[in-house]
């Protein structure tokens, strides 16, 4: 098992959702042992696969262009008259995404054994997961945009699906249905650029495309134009503004749903995409500077909004939002290390979070934090486990998020502007506060809710694992970046050789920026502890102080409206006129006259079939003749 | 060995092996039904026995993958009779497993049923291998000569016998017609050989431009005859509707494709090089095909004759492949014709397996086959999507390689017009599809089950209609390769 083996990955899950979709009723507990064994597959392969890829690694860096393409034609008619190539492409950011992808999917499926036990469509349920994990997986090691745009749209669908898995309630229908238009329109974004790219390269394969965008042979505005439509894909896929409304409501899914997909997985695929075009974004800084922009502006806007939020599961997904504009403040400034480094720890930290969030859901079928409160003694497991995850996302040292966040803040002074520097580490100091505001109004001071606290209880063995593995995977995950450790774990170069695609990139702390950073965030811990740890009263007297601020952030700044109106007023407004132009021009004239006068052609045509051999023969004669009269006449 | 000319002649009879075994397996089919009684054999010793005869030359036929000899300069044996031979002989085969139910009980002479497939199969072939015009001609007849027989195969169905006799007696005008034209072009080239008649016309024909012309129209007239090519077609809806069903597959599967080998054989061949005078012929005759075709068959209300004008429409597609001949339209068209054997044949088997439960050709007897037969409603569903060009089926992905390759080659006029045909051909497929689902079955609304060979096939043809739609490499890739053989 090797790279040219790679496809493999995700045929097995793909094989595996046919079976249990086909087979749920038959098969035993629906079949979800068949869809973990399937994953722990996955896993061991993907390992074999890092380890294949490691090999590749001569000369101070890794062979990434040469010969990890493999690829079979989808379909070639006369060599290149009309041709579309499947292939695969397997490099550092893709092996990234594979181990990503793998453990998390794996970690989730088993959680959801003893979260989703009992419920109905327990087997559709493991079905959609390994649809899921097929596509992102096909996603990832896509080396072709077709390939890869297939892969985009049905990581789409499993997203829909499963945030609409319980479709019997209104609001998760509602938030399908918004989830997925909205990350359609960025999608209609990516479509267009794919095409522009294949009308300027004639290639679909993203290796050419890169390389003919760097030999320069598409013109500047023309890949700028290119790139930030392949950008607003990105955005919608990774709920970056203005299409990151999406993703809060998408919070309606099963928990684990919105761990795997829409914390660890599908909402990174946009900064995947970014990633892997990285360095056609280095020669149009227009472009990419709109995704450092929009990135700083969502990371900013997201950590502000999670601060008034009350939901658990909604702040967490606020979360996402902003530290999804981290990693695309990242790739803004160039690094792409830095962008896939915290892709990789985010995973599985904020997987934590929600699986936390999940079992505090499980145990007291409460959501709102203003229900919870003095959870630690009832879910001590739970309540130690989220604590890491939130020290990790909040940047606390040792901890994961420290070291990537400590690395995009550096690349950011270094990369842009020293206000956007300013405004990232005021944002990161923010999520330090968000964050301390959860932990302290679940799981510390006193219950708020008697009943649902006395009917708490410890989440089942399946369940708990999950949760200790990624707590330790969220511990210990940013230290692959030191050299010396991601050396001793085999990774040749060090982690910052494996996600840089052009020269070594070796992670070193810069002490002012750790330092500042660092301080910052224990300040807003300690802020955050001594505001919210005591009554309530005191926390509602923020929203005194600034009624019209928190409005503000309480409403999302208005976008939702906003948006709702455009919808009311702008889109349906001119529906109605599409409509009416449908109905009356398009179907009753066009389509209804045109079948009416097709119709009408086959009925009188019709009777020249009248049965009898003669006037058989006749058509026959009179056809022979006019042909050979029209061909002496042109002679 | 020489021929009188000098030329050395290659007598290798194992060439011919696949055609010997067909044949010889008729002649055993009819001995056996003669004397059944005597030897006490079951009825269902005749399809089995020429399964196996077919299964046989199917895979001796493999042999020659890759050589390119020929028998005495008059078949040639090479990768395009390849292909041809094993279309033909697995039609043949999916014809006589679907159907074996339905002859016990609507066919009057088994044997001679049986028999007349494995004749006119050994017909097609030759149609697709000649180099020669007398040899093709002799082809075609033993083609057509089955064929007329089979049509009045039906037991206690007048029509049967009408359309046999219609479809003999144009027939016979029509071969006149093309062998009229074959004598005008053998006195133009001089020869009957492709080889010959090619250097011939290639040369220049100096004051024969006339006689070149009327020998082209004839033969254009002849062909479009056998393919159904309007206005030659006439024959077409009363032969389909009066035949049995299993030879109305057959008719719409093989002899079609076999017409349309030779055509390619021809025309990409010995007439290539005339090529001025008979393209707009072509085309004229695929767009009043097309077009005909496409709207008469809104009106019916036959399932049979839907098939028939159906089957028409689909000529005229391929008819723009013959317009617009080149090396990236002879492989399109080798991949339609097998995309659309595969697909009409899963259309026609499922009807068979219909008719046998029902006895109902009306279209309005398909009414809640959904309800009653889920699995059936959605073989012929997708036959029809795939025979509209709806993607994912076979019937997009061959079409949109044929017509790209039409429009690539100067006639994006034809390709327009075939595009708007193939609209307007969903219209009466989702009639019938409407049929299956939305209405309430009519009477007997009980669900029923197919015959472990009914399921067989039509789940194979289904898979295959899924598969090409899918992903039509490997058929290209056989058409392709077949292909390369022409245009030399």
């Amino acid at each position: 098992m090797g790279m040219e083996q790679v496809w493999l990955l995700p045929a097995i899950p793909a094989g595996i959702f046919v079976v249990i979709a086909l087979f749920s009723r038959i098969l035993p507990r629906g079949g979800d042992w068949l869809a973990i064994l399937g994953l722990i597959t996955v896993t061991v392969l993907g390992v074999l696969v890092l380890i294949d890829f490691q090999g590749s690694f001569t000369g101070g860096h890794f062979d990434a262009h040469g010969n990890n393409v493999f690829a079979f034609d989808w379909i070639r008619v006369a060599d290149d008259f009309f041709a579309i190539e499947f292939s695969t492409f397997v490099d550092a950011i893709a092996v990234t995404m594979i181990v990503v992808v793998s453990i998390v999917a794996l970690m989730v499926m088993v959680y959801s054994v003893g979260y989703m036990h009992g419920e109905a469509r327990y087997g559709w349920y493991f079905a959609l997961l390994s649809f899921f994990t097929a596509a992102m997986l096909t996603l990832v090691v896509s080396g072709n945009m077709i390939l890869l745009y297939l892969a985009w749209e049905g990581v789409g669908l499993a997203s829909y699906l499963l945030i609409g898995f319980y479709w019997e309630r209104r609001t998760a229908a509602e938030a399908a249905k918004k989830a997925f238009i909205t990350t359609r329109i960025g999608d209609v974004g990516l479509l267009i650029g794919i095409i522009l790219l294949w009308r300027a390269t004639g290639s679909f394969d993203i290796q050419t495309i890169i390389e003919a965008a760097r030999a320069g042979a598409i013109g500047e505005t023309y890949l700028t134009v290119s790139m930030i439509l392949l950008f607003a894909g990105a955005a919608g896929k990774s709920a970056q503004f203005p299409l990151h409304v999406w993703l809060p409501d998408a919070m309606e899914g099963p928990t684990p749903v919105s761990a795997l997909i829409h914390a660890a997985t599908m909402v990174v695929a946009g900064v995947y995409l970014v990633a892997r075009f990285s360095p056609v974004y280095a020669e149009v800084l227009i472009a990419r500077d709109v995704v450092l922009y929009i990135g700083l502006l969502t990371a900013l806007m997201a950590a502000t909004m999670g601060l008034v939020e009350s939901d658990i599961k909604r702040v967490l997904a606020y979360s996402t939002v902003s530290q999804l504009g981290f990693m695309f403040v990242a790739l803004g400034v160039g690094s792409v290390t830095a962008a896939m480094f915290h892709l990789f720890t985010h995973a599985f930290f904020k997987s934590l979070l929600f699986l936390g969030s999940g079992s505090v859901i499980h145990a007291t079928e409460q959501q709102t934090v203003e229900q919870l409160g003095g959870l630690r003694r009832k879910l001590p497991l739970t309540a130690t486990t989220f604590t890491i995850g939130s020290l990790a996302l909040a940047g606390v040292p040792i901890f994961a998020g420290f070291f990537s966040k400590d690395e995009i803040l550096l690349e950011t002074l270094k990369g842009a502007p020293l206000a956007a520097y300013v405004a990232l580490a005021f944002t990161a100091a923010l999520t330090a506060l968000y964050t301390t505001r959860l932990v302290v109004l679940t799981f510390f001071g006193e219950p708020r809710n008697r009943h649902a606290h006395e009917h708490a209880h410890e989440a089942p063995t399946s369940m708990a694992g999950p949760l200790v593995l990624l707590a330790a995977l969220a511990t210990v995950a940013g230290f692959v970046a030191l050299d010396g450790v991601g050396k001793a774990l085999g990774f040749a170069g060090g982690f910052g050789e494996l996600v840089f695609l052009e020269e070594g990139h070796h992670f070193k702390l810069d002490p002012a920026v750790a330092f500042g950073a660092t301080a910052a965030s224990l300040v807003a811990i300690a802020l955050g502890w001594a505001y919210w740890s005591g009554a309530a009263e005191r926390a509602a007297r923020a929203r005194r102080w600034a009624p019209e601020l928190h409005a503000l952030l309480v409403n999302r700044y208005y976008l939702d409206n906003l948006y709702q109106a455009a919808i009311d007023r702008v889109v349906l407004g001119l529906a109605r006129v599409v409509a009416w132009f449908d109905k009356r021009i398009i179907n009753e004239t066009g389509v209804d006259g045109g079948a009416q006068t097709i119709g009408y052609f086959g009925l009188r045509l019709k009777f020249l079939q009248t049965g009898r051999i003669p006037n058989y023969a006749l058509a026959m004669a009179v056809g022979l003749a006019a042909i050979a009269l029209l061909a002496f006449g042109t002679q | 060995m020489r021929d009188i000319l000098g030329h050395s002649l290659n007598f290798q009879y194992e060439l011919l092996l696949p055609e010997i075994i067909i044949a010889i397996t008729a002649t055993l089919v009819v001995g056996a039904d003669a004397f059944r009684n005597e030897l006490r054999l079951g009825r269902r010793i005749l399809p089995w026995l020429s399964v196996i005869g077919l299964v046989a030359a199917l895979v001796v036929s493999l042999l020659w993958i890759d050589t390119q000899r020929n028998f005495a300069r008059l078949i040639t044996i090479d990768n395009y009779t390849t292909f041809f031979r094993v279309l033909f002989t697995a039609t043949a085969i999916v014809v006589i497993v679907g159907s074996h139910e339905y002859v016990e009980r609507h066919i009057g002479h088994i044997g001679e049923f049986y028999a007349l497939i494995l004749l006119s199969t050994v017909g097609a072939i030759y149609m697709a291998a000649a180099r020669d015009l007398l040899t093709a001609y002799v082809a075609i007849e033993v083609l057509s000569f089955s064929l007329y027989v089979a049509v009045s195969l039906a037991r206690n169905d007048p029509r049967s016998g009408e359309a046999a006799l219609k479809y003999t007696l144009l027939g016979g005008v029509a071969s006149a017609m093309l062998l009229y034209g074959l004598s005008l072009l053998y006195g133009v080239a001089g020869s009957t050989q492709y080889t010959e008649i090619s250097g011939a016309l290639a040369a220049g024909t100096g004051g024969m431009t006339l006689p070149l012309i009327l020998g082209l129209v004839l033969i254009v007239a002849g062909l479009g005859f056998k393919a159904s090519a309007v206005p030659f077609h006439m024959y077409t809806p009363d032969a389909y509707e009066g035949a049995p069903l299993p030879i109305t597959a057959y008719i719409s599967a093989t002899s079609k494709a076999a017409v349309l080998a030779l055509f390619l054989r021809w025309f990409s061949g010995p007439l290539l090089p005339a090529l001025p005078d008979w393209q707009w012929m072509v085309a004229l005759i695929a767009v009043l095909t097309m077009g005909l075709g496409n709207l008469v068959a809104l009106q019916q209300r036959n399932i049979k004759r839907l098939l028939a004008y159906s089957s028409i429409g689909q000529v005229g597609y391929m008819l723009m492949a013959i317009t617009t001949v080149s090396v990236v339209s002879a492989s399109a068209l080798l991949l339609h014709i097998g995309g659309y054997l595969v697909t009409n044949l899963a259309v026609f088997m499922a009807v068979i397996a219909f008719y046998n439960r029902t006895g109902t050709e009306e279209i309005s007897g398909f009414r809640g086959l959904a309800q009653t037969n889920p699995y059936l409603a959605l073989v012929i569903t997708a036959g029809m999507f795939s025979l509209g060009g709806m993607p994912l089926l076979a019937g997009f992905l061959t079409k949109f390689i044929l017509f790209t390759a039409a429009a690539d080659g100067g006639f994006l006029w034809l390709a327009t017009f075939a595009v708007i045909m193939s609209t307007v051909s969903l219209y009466y497929y989702l009639q019938v599809i409407k049929q299956m689902y939305l209405y309430q079955p009519d009477g007997d609304a009980r669900r029923w089950r197919l015959s472990p060979t009914g399921y067989l096939t039509t789940a194979v043809l289904l898979a295959g209609t899924v598969v090409l739609g899918v992903y039509a490499t490997p058929l290209y890739t056989l058409a392709d390769r077949a292909t390369r053989v022409l245009f030399v």
